[in-house]
């Protein structure tokens, strides 16, 4: 058994708060679209738009952070042994197989997750984002000439891009038990330390 | 240890900022709004009897210092100092009861259009001159350019003893007089002297008197106006309140030169243009909510403010109508109308309330109270159906159409009181009827209760022979609610449009969230959520079978 | 040990399901074909058809006006208050039983909602009676007969007029209930 540390302070706060705050955007941005009624309409409005900054402030942070750390270079996106992370979700984690990747201090996701993780950043963020200010600004669209944009198209957007996260969020909770152990991933998340083989 | 101290000090402070955001929300929500309208002192309108500001004391003047036998004598001495005023009224609505809408050319006016109330005034004229500013009117012989005939008391009242009866053409009862009718109730002569001494500005009595009673009574016609707003509490009208901001009509009514601003055949339906300072010259009308509020009123929360480009402040401000105690008329259908009991005597029929249900001389009536509007979009256009237009009894005649739809930039969603009846139309000539109802000849229908002769001498009067065939047609007449706006604090909330079924959800081409309304996109996306989630539990549980069987 | 815990959650569940639906269940909503104040005119007079069964009007209630005194508004609500000797006197007598005087009068409540349709709510007196008990139980479940009669709204009669009176009523004074219980 050995022992490594991976997430770093910064990142683990920055995933937790980001846990938190997506789940609750989650939340109020469904009922704000009439799925469901909890906050009530007005507090779901308030309550998605102030998390929204949040969440900004938070990404501001976490930009720098990863730039500045050079850990950018952890999402870079790879083909290589893609096919058997696949085929061990689909086979090989029955049977207790070992598990393809090795993680280690300058990898630590595996090309699933840096594949998912990209997909992230450059779809379903860019989605809610720009959809996001689309509609927290929608009038004052003129400003960056996109006036005449009907409102429902960009509710449509936004509500698609919300649908991907919540799938995503799905996903990502379950693998989250995927690791060397069922709960390894969750105890490096909280304590940066993940055990491998 | 310290990092773990770290995290969950920095996930409380996380929920503590939405916590706290939102409850600055929540009380920045709940203070008072900063009124620069309280500013201005309300003085003029007060009804109850206030120190005038005036610097004139009429009563210390000889020209009214003398028992006047008629109103037109009065006039004829407020004319030897105000030479000018009647010349002024003569120019007014008020007087022509004409309006020739500018964009059409057509000629509206109460002279000229057919509502579906008391329908027209025309042949009536001796009982609809009661809200006539002018004396004497009550055929189509009258001098519409007679100095003397100008009513300056109906609105210049200030002792609330001043009333033009109907059936009186335009005069106040000179002579002790039974009133209401059969009532056993007299009116004294009306006291010329006292109250010429005594005028003042117009105020709510005098503007009320009639606005208020529009339609035949008491809160009949508009829905938004109506005599408990002499005296209104907060609740009623937030501007009016009397013991609040206390406002005149003219408050907001700005008038100049005796020309009154606001219009309901060309009213504003939008203004994009903000407050008007004070003293600004301009051709924009003072009437409407934003001359005063400006177009984003909402400090507290901005949001409100991306409403104002397609809802109209009235709509959520006057979440409901007739808020008072008097209940409005709602339907009126003529055609039940002349029913007669077993003696050929005309019936009346109460309803649960009190008010009038059926009348043999009117046909059939509804009220309501706390009337929640319907709503539709409206650019201030207006299209009446006149006399002459085509009605061939296939469609619902709508009397005033609002134009404007949701391409419209011009166009608001608006509220209205939307009043629904069956009236009488020439079957041969296609038009709406004009009939004759009032007066004591044989012809008329509230006499007689004969629709043949009344058609005959109605449709006589506006040059068309009547063709001998008449009938009923469903009507709709839309009246824009602008008066009795609540304290904000009764304003609709949002979840009252943002649901489904919500106020606003018969209004085409808007999008609400929270309406529900985008709902093969929820089904598809909810499918992929549940396979996704379905995925995963069938995958986990293979997996927890297989380690249980591993172990 | 598993069947005990089992029994709990059970228990657990039913007691959740209860608290979730007891609003419910203590109260019934109808819709009225007519408007607020008509409809408490027929109410009214369904009332005083069952006289012989010892019902009486006491008052009709306004709250919505005391709520426009203080300066805000909500849509019209009226609350017809009516009693019947026949089942208040076996109630009142009885120490018992006695208590049971907080539901009196038996109150219908009109409304109108902001669909702007109008509502006839009553409380649900046969439910509420049985938890006081047989004797409560079965005179309760004779009012909840009676207010089944009070609610039906029958088009082919003409509108009664609404009888003003009592608290917050306006109008009329005394005139025809000036007894109630």
């Amino acid at each position: 058994m050995e022992r490594i540390y991976i997430f770093k302070r910064f990142e683990r706060f920055w995933h937790w708060s980001q846990a938190l705050l997506i789940m609750f955007m989650l939340l109020s941005g469904f009922e704000v679209h009439g799925s469901f009624t909890l906050f009530g309409f007005e507090n779901a409005v308030a309550y998605h738009t102030i998390s929204a900054w949040m969440i900004i402030t938070l990404w501001i942070f976490a930009v720098f952070w990863t730039f500045t750390t050079g850990e950018w270079k952890q999402y870079i996106p790879s083909m290589e042994k893609v096919d058997a992370m696949i085929k061990y979700y689909i086979t090989g984690i029955f049977t207790n197989a070992p598990h393809p990747f090795k993680q280690t201090r300058l990898s630590k996701h595996n090309p699933l997750q840096k594949l998912a993780y990209i997909f992230v950043l450059v779809v379903i963020n860019p989605i809610i984002w720009f959809s996001g200010w689309a509609y927290l600004f929608y009038n004052d669209l003129a400003v960056v000439g996109l006036q005449g944009l009907p409102l429902e198209w960009i509710a449509y957007v936004h509500v698609i891009g919300a649908y991907m996260m919540l799938v995503f969020f799905i996903a990502h909770v379950y693998l989250g038990t995927a690791g060397h152990t069922p709960t390894s991933h969750i105890k490096a998340m909280i304590t940066g330390w993940e055990e491998t083989d | 240890m310290k990092k773990q101290r770290y995290i969950i000090g920095y996930l409380l402070f996380l929920i503590g900022g939405v916590m706290v955001s939102s409850a600055g929300y929540a009380s920045a929500k709940a203070e008072t709004m900063q009124k620069p309208a309280a500013a201005i002192p309300a003085t003029t309108a007060n009804t109850k009897k206030a120190k005038s500001n005036s610097t004139a004391d009429h009563s210390k003047f000889k020209e009214l210092d003398k028992n006047f036998n008629s109103g037109p004598e009065v006039t004829k001495a407020c004319l030897t100092c105000h030479t000018e005023a009647a010349k002024q009224v003569h120019a007014t609505k008020h007087w022509t009861w004409e309006f020739i809408n500018p964009a059409t050319k057509r000629k509206l006016g109460k002279k000229n259009v057919i509502n579906n109330f008391c329908t027209s005034t025309k042949t009536n004229e001796t009982f609809c001159s009661a809200c006539h500013v002018g004396y004497g009117w009550k055929d189509d012989k009258f001098d519409f350019t007679e100095e003397a005939a100008v009513d300056c008391l109906a609105c210049h009242d200030t002792t609330k003893s001043y009333k033009k009866i109907p059936g009186l053409s335009g005069h106040p009862n000179y002579k002790k007089m039974e009133w209401p009718p059969h009532s056993g109730k007299f009116r004294p002569a009306t006291d010329l002297k006292k109250i010429a001494q005594n005028v003042g500005q117009t105020s709510r009595d005098t503007c009320g008197g009639c606005h208020f009673y529009g339609g035949g009574g008491d809160a009949v016609k508009h829905g938004d106006l109506d005599s408990s707003l002499k005296q209104p509490g907060k609740y009623l009208d937030v501007h009016m309140d009397a013991k609040g901001l206390n406002f005149s009509c003219g408050k907001c009514h700005l008038s100049d030169s005796h020309e009154v601003s606001g219009s309901r055949y060309a009213p504003t339906s939008i203004d994009k243009k903000g407050a008007i300072m004070r003293g600004k010259a301009g051709e924009r009308n003072p009437t409407t909510c934003v001359a005063c509020h400006d177009n984003a009123p909402h400090k507290e929360y901005a949001k409100l403010n991306d409403h104002t480009d397609k809802i109209a402040c009235q709509t959520c401000h006057i979440p409901e109508f007739a808020r008072g105690p008097r209940e409005t008329k709602m339907t009126w259908d003529w055609s039940t109308a002349g029913k007669l009991d077993e003696k050929g005597h005309p019936i009346k029929i109460n309803s649960s309330s009190g008010a009038v249900a059926y009348d043999s001389k009117k046909g059939d009536f509804t009220y309501d109270r706390v009337v929640i509007p319907e709503y539709k979009w409206f650019n201030g256009e207006v299209k009446f159906t006149l006399f002459g237009d085509k009605v061939d009894g296939s469609d619902i005649v709508k009397i005033n159409d609002m134009m404007g739809g949701p391409d419209d930039p011009n166009a608001l969603i608006w509220p209205f009181k939307v009043f629904r009846g069956k009236q009488p139309y020439d079957v041969g000539n296609q038009t709406l009827a004009v009939f004759h109802t009032a007066g004591k000849d044989e012809a008329a229908f509230w006499g007689n209760f004969d629709w043949e002769k009344s058609m005959k001498a109605g449709m006589a009067s506006t040059g068309v022979e009547y063709s001998g065939k008449m009938a009923f047609v469903e009507t709709e007449m839309s009246w824009p609610i602008t008066h009795m706006v609540a304290p904000k604090e009764d304003a609709l909330t949002c979840a009252q449009c943002h649901k489904e079924n919500g106020r606003l959800s018969k209004v085409a081409g808007i999008y609400q969230p929270g309406t529900n309304s985008t709902p093969i996109l929820d089904m598809l996306g909810s499918i992929v959520a549940w396979l996704t989630l379905l995925g995963v539990i069938i995958h986990g549980g293979i997996r927890v079978i297989q380690s249980r069987k591993g172990a | 040990m598993k069947i005990i815990l089992g029994f709990i959650a059970g228990i657990a569940l039913v007691v959740v399901i209860t608290l979730m639906y007891a609003a419910d269940l203590m109260v019934n909503e109808y819709e009225s074909p007519f408007g607020v104040e008509e409809t408490a005119a027929r109410v009214q007079a369904n009332i005083q058809s069952l006289e012989h069964r010892g019902w009486k009007l006491s008052a009709l209630r306004n709250p919505a006006k005391a709520v426009a005194a203080g300066g805000t508004n909500v849509l019209p609500v009226l609350l017809v208050e009516a009693c019947s000797t026949t089942y208040s006197a076996p109630l009142l007598k009885d120490d018992k039983t006695k208590i049971v005087s907080l539901l009196m009068p038996c109150t219908i409540t009109v409304y109108k909602k902001d669909d702007g349709k109008t509502y006839i709510g009553t409380m649900n007196s046969g439910l509420v009676g049985r938890v006081f008990g047989k004797k409560v139980g079965d005179i309760m479940a004779e009012v909840a007969k009676d207010q089944q009669v009070f609610i039906n709204m029958d088009p082919s009669k003409p509108a009664p007029p609404l009888i003003r009176t009592g608290p917050g009523g306006g109008g009329g004074k005394g005139g025809a209930v000036d007894a109630g219980c």
